[in-house]
């Protein structure tokens, strides 16, 4: 039995289709993440399996439990921390744990062992008494994932789970998560447009993009697939274009060209060897190359090769028409 | 069951002490009220003449003194569910959705709560008028009265929580609250006995339940027995409304909050 495991799941809103066909399971004990821009489906996806939204069609089991025919069931093993913190603020740390234990149904004797075996973890047990108003941006993200454990559930689903915070903020989160994973034993589902973070944290990726799972693999193999260098040169112009790309193609090294106007990017394996050869070709053909260099591949890298864009400056991928229906939506 | 009584008290619990700690907020909604005794109890001090014309004996203030008790709970109620609202804003709401316990248990906490909160209130303007000098002449009437208030407060908080899972603006709440709020108290005999009506604006006062609570309030704390309606078909009024209440906001909660915000 997978811990996740969906079936051709879709959802549309109207005719937009936000997620569309996807198939995919986790195992249990992974750390699974669905990396993509915003507005790619990630947050509608995880909605589906916290419940929260039904799919149009297409099935999706958590747990071995059904999201559509047995919510109840799925919701008992699932723990569930939003991108927003959540956390009543006018509450103190325990009293906020306090109210997350009795919604999540643990027994009575055992409340308050769950909470001081949480405050420890996420360390917090200093500030357990005062009110949340006072913690940081850091300490109420840790306090909303410690809310999204005490009832040790099968999968954990954290939804952008370092948005906002700082550089040094976010690596203690993953520190904690790394710690959750290993002492609970817990499946952890996550949705990050941060690379380095899937990278850091992921047993597997899941690139989602336009709705559409476009490739899923551990972090290495991906960047593996690409070769194991990048050249990337920027020509001054277009002459001999086509010509100067099929001789690039003939190198036996190279993995796969991708282009932005005179800029190309080559994956490839041998690069010190692989740049020889391109100036050769670009002497040949009178191409002047003004910038070449040499680097490791990303997965930046990993998600430019399979989706065609970067994953920040997205804006021709901005769904004019999906933001109009959700400002609709807030608005009714 | 147990389990739903069990998750109603749990938010139940949380609302409280969210009230708790805004103890701003106590004293600023008892302003209105408190201007209504003080202010409006003065100004009709005069018309004592009409209320004795229906048989009642004491001051005006002290007519009108049961109908401020229940427009603090009305007031208070009425506003009470406006969190629903934030609740869905900021994810409070996804919260208690994704974990085990019953839609039907957020809405009836979140109900339990106003109508204790609005109770306390009340509480709170009674104890102003006596300060003022309306006095009742069997003090033990409060425990009942209170119970009346905790009751009606129940459904009618019913109705704020109603509109705050069916709203989705701020706006629109706030709308619908304005639209029912002042209408519903006015169109009861809080203020004016009910016999000084016109006959259609009795009739439609008589479908208000305002009207029977308004009545029982005041039979108990005063003694008279005004418009003829007995006790006991108030409290039946009362009772079938706080049951009509519950009902349709489960209902109407649980069908809102399965759908997208």
């Amino acid at each position: 039995m997978y811990a996740i495991e969906t079936k051709s799941l879709t959802k549309s809103f109207g005719d937009l289709v936000a997620v569309n066909d996807v198939s995919f399971s986790v195992e249990k004990g992974e750390i699974f993440g669905f990396l993509g821009p915003n507005g790619a489906g990630k947050s509608t996806t995880m909605m589906i399996f916290t419940t929260l939204l039904k799919p149009t069609s297409g099935k999706a089991l958590i747990a071995g439990f059904d999201v559509m025919k047995d919510a109840k069931h799925v919701r008992e093993n699932i723990g569930f921390v939003q991108q927003e913190t959540t956390v009543d603020e006018y509450l103190t740390g325990r009293e906020n744990l306090l109210l997350q234990a009795k919604l999540n149904h643990i027994p009575k004797n055992e409340i308050n062992q769950r909470i001081n075996e949480v405050l420890e973890l996420i360390e917090l047990s200093d500030k357990q008494h005062q009110a949340v108003v006072t913690y940081s941006g850091g300490m109420r993200k840790r306090l909303d994932i410690a809310g999204g454990l005490l009832h040790h559930p099968k999968v954990l689903f954290l939804d952008e789970p370092t948005v906002g915070l700082d550089i040094q903020t976010r690596r203690k989160i993953w520190q904690y998560i790394k710690k959750i994973h290993i002492e609970f034993d817990m499946t952890i589902f996550l949705t990050t447009h941060y690379m380095e973070e899937a990278d850091n944290l992921c047993d597997r990726i899941g690139i989602i993009d336009g709705g559409k799972i476009q490739v899923i693999d551990s972090p290495q193999n991906m960047k593996n697939a690409l070769g194991n260098e990048i050249i990337s040169l920027v020509v001054n112009n277009n002459n001999n274009h086509d010509s100067f790309l099929a001789e690039l193609k003939k190198i036996k090294f190279i993995k796969k060209i991708n282009e932005e106007d005179l800029k190309l990017i080559l994956f490839t394996s041998n690069g010190t060897e692989v740049i020889p050869k391109i100036f050769q070709i670009s002497s040949d053909l009178e191409i002047k190359i003004t910038t070449i260099s040499l680097t490791q591949p990303t997965l930046d890298d990993v998600f430019i090769s399979y989706t065609g864009h970067e994953i920040r400056d997205d804006k021709s991928k901005f769904n004019r028409k999906i933001e109009h229906a959700k400002m609709k939506r807030l608005r009714a | 069951m147990n389990s739903i009584m069990y998750d109603t008290y749990t938010i139940f619990w949380r609302e409280l002490k969210r009230y708790k700690k805004s103890r701003s907020g106590v004293l600023i909604r008892l302003i209105q009220p408190a201007i209504w005794i003080i202010v409006v109890g003065n100004i009709f001090s005069e018309t004592q003449p009409l209320i004795q014309s229906v048989g009642f004996e004491g001051e005006y203030i002290e007519f009108m003194a049961p109908g401020v008790i229940i427009l603090t709970a009305i007031f208070t109620s009425i506003f009470g569910g406006v969190n629903t609202l934030w609740d869905r804003r900021y994810g409070f709401m996804n919260k208690a959705l994704t974990s085990p316990i019953s839609r039907s248990a957020i809405a009836l906490g979140k109900m339990s709560a106003i109508s204790l909160i609005a109770a306390l209130q009340a509480s709170l303007i009674i104890g102003i008028a006596l300060a003022i000098g309306v006095t009742f002449p069997n003090p033990l009437m409060i425990i009942p009265i209170m119970g009346i208030v905790i009751l009606f407060s129940l459904g009618f908080s019913g109705i704020s929580v109603t509109l705050a899972a069916t709203a989705k603006s701020q706006e629109t709440f706030w709308g619908m609250i304005n639209l029912l709020g002042m209408p519903l108290f006015m169109l009861s005999p809080a203020l004016f006995p009910l016999e000084l009506l016109p006959n259609w604006l009795a009739v439609i006062a008589k479908l208000n339940p305002v009207t029977y609570t308004v009545l029982l309030v005041r039979e108990l704390m005063t003694g008279v027995s005004e418009g003829g309606i007995p006790i006991l078909i108030s409290i039946g009024v009362i009772f079938a409304f706080v049951i009509a209440m519950v009902a349709i906001t489960s209902y109407v909660f649980t069908r809102e909050v399965n759908k997208p915000f």
